[in-house]
């Protein structure tokens, strides 16, 4: 079997756990998020013919005084970036994690979540700086932790993109 | 370039001598053939002093070649700098021949070796400063674990050292020749390794998962995953030394209650072992050689894992012999027949206890039984030299001990009876005594009731008697007898004798003490009967008197007529005792005239008068 460790990251309160809870096999507790910093979660997905195991590593959102443990990152063959699309600010710590991972696990594949895709009247971040994050090479996807919208198919879209 | 320039010198003017022009060109192509090959240069002549317009061409033209060829001379004439030059680049040229294949690695590598055995040589002490920050954590590592080891089989050893098991292990490490403390946790190491996960470090991704048939885990990949995050965990937070990468210390062991979690490390990929109870640290140098195995048979897959486990599928049966276990051997080991013995000797014991409970309530049966026989009153019971001794007073008429001893399903053998004789008033034994000393003719029945013992049935007067005198000699107390309801009886032929003797009279003449001579026949006759009576006295048992009385008729004297009547008896019991009668039955009485047949004076009744008559009786 095909497994692939993908690694989740975000600022606190975009909702990465309640993301992907909904479409994931765990074992563990939230705890672990804020004992370990780090909680895993399995998603099985077909690509083609074959199962792929997603290998999730939820790691703890970070802010001004915590730091993503780098060491978690290691090994990671895709990540997903998560962003709050009503906190503009979220986008900013998602441009910095990206710059950070970018230096310490080289180029692998990963998608950004634009989430709380559902609240589209308090949205907040400009079509713009998307688009010139996209013309970077970043690829955004919406998604609504609350509807479901979207995880399924990100997910799907990784897995076929980590199989290439 | 030198054989360029020429030509095209040659083309400039483009009016000499076609002749002229191949002269040239060949001197050109022999000073070039001279240039490039040292051994033409040798046999042929320079051609340039032919012609000095060459010379001066290449004056011109390769001045600044010349100054820059001139340099590199230099520099390789010169060895400091042509070691600058070599030092410069040789870095990068040992960078590219490594890249390009492993020549250059083989070609270095003795070279190498020689030049750190000659500084070692030197000086021993820069090795060790240089090793010694690799060399140093390792081995402090293994020194503990090797000290942990020991001090779990001192602390068994301690445990065990005092106790039979101790005794016995103690034997078997003499015999096997290995240390008390390694038979000791040998035996007592109580464990089952339940999972084995193999985790590639750099992923956390599991690469083969092994697990006893009935243990229970959670998501294997998920486990993997987890252990590897607070492996690095653990790791950031405690182990400044890391400097976060794949090396540095890692979590050796995690124990929660029962369950021990082992990890061990490699380069590329770790071993996790999940074990119940108290393993020996031969454990881990096995996991140690299994993780090594792998590291020796998967190097290049390790290396390009990415996420494909498929060439991870025959690591599977190269961990499961890991999957150890051991129980209580003490207790596995015991063979059946061990068992046996024990158990026959608790089965004899029990055997004989049951026996000995059933004796001792046998014998109490035996004892209560006796109790109530009449005439027999048990005064102990006790066990002495493995018999059984009864001990009490017995009537000598009581029944026999020994006959209740089968009712009881006793061993005679086991029993011993000591009894004192003594007389018991008992009814039930009063009547034996009568029966035994009166010996009651068939016809008298003796019964006991609630008053004491009655007499039934008819019996001869004499044994009446009998019977009445004996119970003159009961003691006061004993229980009453009550002979009023027997009817007295005679023998039937006692009865016909009897009246036949007393009807018989002898008759006499006037005056004479004999009989008359025809009375002869008369006293056969009652001799007959008389002997008879005396045979059936005998036979039943009781005396018999015979009277013989002597009358007398009135006339005469009184004095004479009573020495007469006398006489009369007295010559027929010599009469009788000639006929065969024992005369000791016999007793004579004179009655004179004084009980007279017939009173009247006439001869015939005078006649009747003079006779002699016969009364019986028994008794003495």
């Amino acid at each position: 079997m095909l497994q692939k460790k993908i690694c989740l990251l975000g600022a606190f309160g975009v909702g990465k756990t309640s993301l992907v809870r909904r479409f994931v096999d765990t074992i563990f507790s939230d705890a672990y998020l804020t004992t370990v910093g780090v909680k895993i979660d399995k998603k099985l997905v077909t690509v083609g013919t074959e199962q792929m195991a997603l290998i999730l590593w939820d790691i703890a959102g970070e802010d001004e005084v915590s730091a993503v443990r780098v060491s978690y990152l290691r090994g990671a063959a895709g990540y997903l970036l998560v962003v709050d699309g009503t906190r503009p600010e979220t986008l900013d710590t998602a441009v910095s994690i990206q710059s950070r991972i970018g230096a310490e696990i080289g180029g692998v594949p990963f998608v950004v979540l634009l989430n709380k895709a559902d609240l589209q009247e308090d949205w907040a971040i400009p079509m713009e700086r998307i688009q010139v994050l996209e013309a970077a090479g970043w690829v955004f996807r919406r998604t609504s932790a609350k509807t479901g919208f979207g995880v399924e198919e990100t997910f799907q879209e990784l897995a076929a993109r980590l199989a290439r | 370039m030198t054989a360029r320039l020429p030509l095209a010198a040659t083309r400039a003017p483009g009016s000499a001598s076609e002749e002229d022009q191949g002269r040239r060109l060949a001197g050109l192509l022999l000073e070039l053939a001279r240039c490039i090959n040292p051994e033409v240069a040798a046999t042929l002549p320079s051609r340039l002093e032919d012609d000095p317009r060459l010379e001066a061409l290449r004056g011109v033209l390769l001045e600044r070649e010349q100054v820059a060829l001139a340099r590199l001379q230099r520099k390789f004439d010169d060895p400091r700098e042509l070691a600058d030059a070599v030092g410069a680049v040789l870095p990068a040229a040992f960078a590219l021949a490594a890249a390009q294949d492993e020549r250059l690695g083989q070609v270095i590598a003795p070279t190498v070796e020689r030049a750190a055995q000659a500084s070692i040589q030197k000086n021993p002490g820069t090795m060790v400063d240089i090793l010694y920050p690799v060399m140093g954590p390792a081995i402090r590592k293994a020194i503990a674990e090797t000290l942990e080891g020991t001090l779990q089989s001192i602390n068994q050893a301690v445990k065990h050292s005092l106790s039979w098991r101790g005794l016995k292990w103690r034997i078997e490490a003499w015999r096997s020749g290995s240390s008390f403390a390694d038979v000791v946790l040998r035996h007592t190491a109580v464990f089952r390794v339940e999972h084995l996960f193999l985790i590639h470090r750099k992923t956390g991704l599991l690469l083969a998962h092994v697990a006893r048939e009935d243990a229970t885990t959670r998501d294997p990949q998920l486990v993997s995953a987890m252990l590897s995050a607070i492996q690095d965990f653990v790791r950031d937070s405690f182990d400044e030394s890391a400097g976060g990468g794949t090396s540095g210390r890692s979590i050796d062991s995690l124990r929660l209650g029962d369950l021990l979690l082992w990890c061990e490390e490699g380069p590329s990929a770790f071993l996790a072992a999940v074990i119940h109870g108290n393993p020996p640290a031969m454990v881990r140098t096995r996991l140690g050689e299994t993780l090594a195995t792998v590291h020796d048979q998967w190097r290049t897959a390790l290396e390009a894992f990415d996420g494909d486990t498929a060439p991870f599928d025959e690591a599977g049966p190269l961990l499961r012999p890991c999957l150890l276990s051991q129980g209580a051997e003490a207790h596995r080991k015991v063979s059946p027949l061990l068992w046996a013995v024990p158990l026959a000797l608790l089965v004899a014991l029990g055997y004989w206890l049951a026996q000995r409970i059933a004796e001792g309530r046998r014998v109490d049966s035996y004892v209560a039984a006796l109790q109530d026989q009449p005439g027999i009153v048990v005064t102990g019971a006790e066990r002495r030299d493995g018999k059984w001794l009864v001990s009490g007073l017995r009537d000598p008429l009581a029944a026999q001990p020994e006959e209740l001893l089968a009712q009881a399903h006793l061993d005679p053998a086991r029993i011993m009876g000591r009894w004192e004789p003594y007389q018991a008033l008992h009814p039930a034994i009063v009547l034996k005594r009568l029966q035994a000393t009166l010996d009651p003719p068939a016809t008298v029945s003796l019964t006991q009731d609630a008053s004491g013992i009655r007499a039934s049935g008819s019996a001869p007067q004499q044994w009446v008697d009998k019977a009445r005198a004996f119970m003159l000699t009961l003691p006061a107390g004993a229980p009453k007898v009550d002979l009023s309801a027997l009817k007295d009886v005679q023998d039937p032929d006692y009865i016909r004798l009897r009246d036949a003797i007393q009807a018989q009279l002898i008759h006499f003449d006037f005056s004479v003490p004999r009989p008359a001579a025809d009375q002869e026949s008369k006293l056969d006759a009652v001799a007959a009967d008389m002997r008879e009576l005396v045979k059936v006295a005998r036979a039943l048992g009781f005396p018999v008197k015979v009277t013989i009385v002597g009358h007398a008729d009135a006339t005469g004297k009184d004095t004479s007529n009573l020495a007469l009547s006398v006489g009369r008896a007295e010559v027929v019991r010599s009469m009788l005792r000639a006929r065969g009668v024992d005369p000791a039955v016999l007793a004579v009485r004179g009655a004179g005239p004084l009980e007279p047949l017939r009173p009247g004076a006439s001869e015939d009744e005078l006649s009747m008068n003079r006779r002699v008559s016969f009364g019986v009786s028994t008794g003495d």
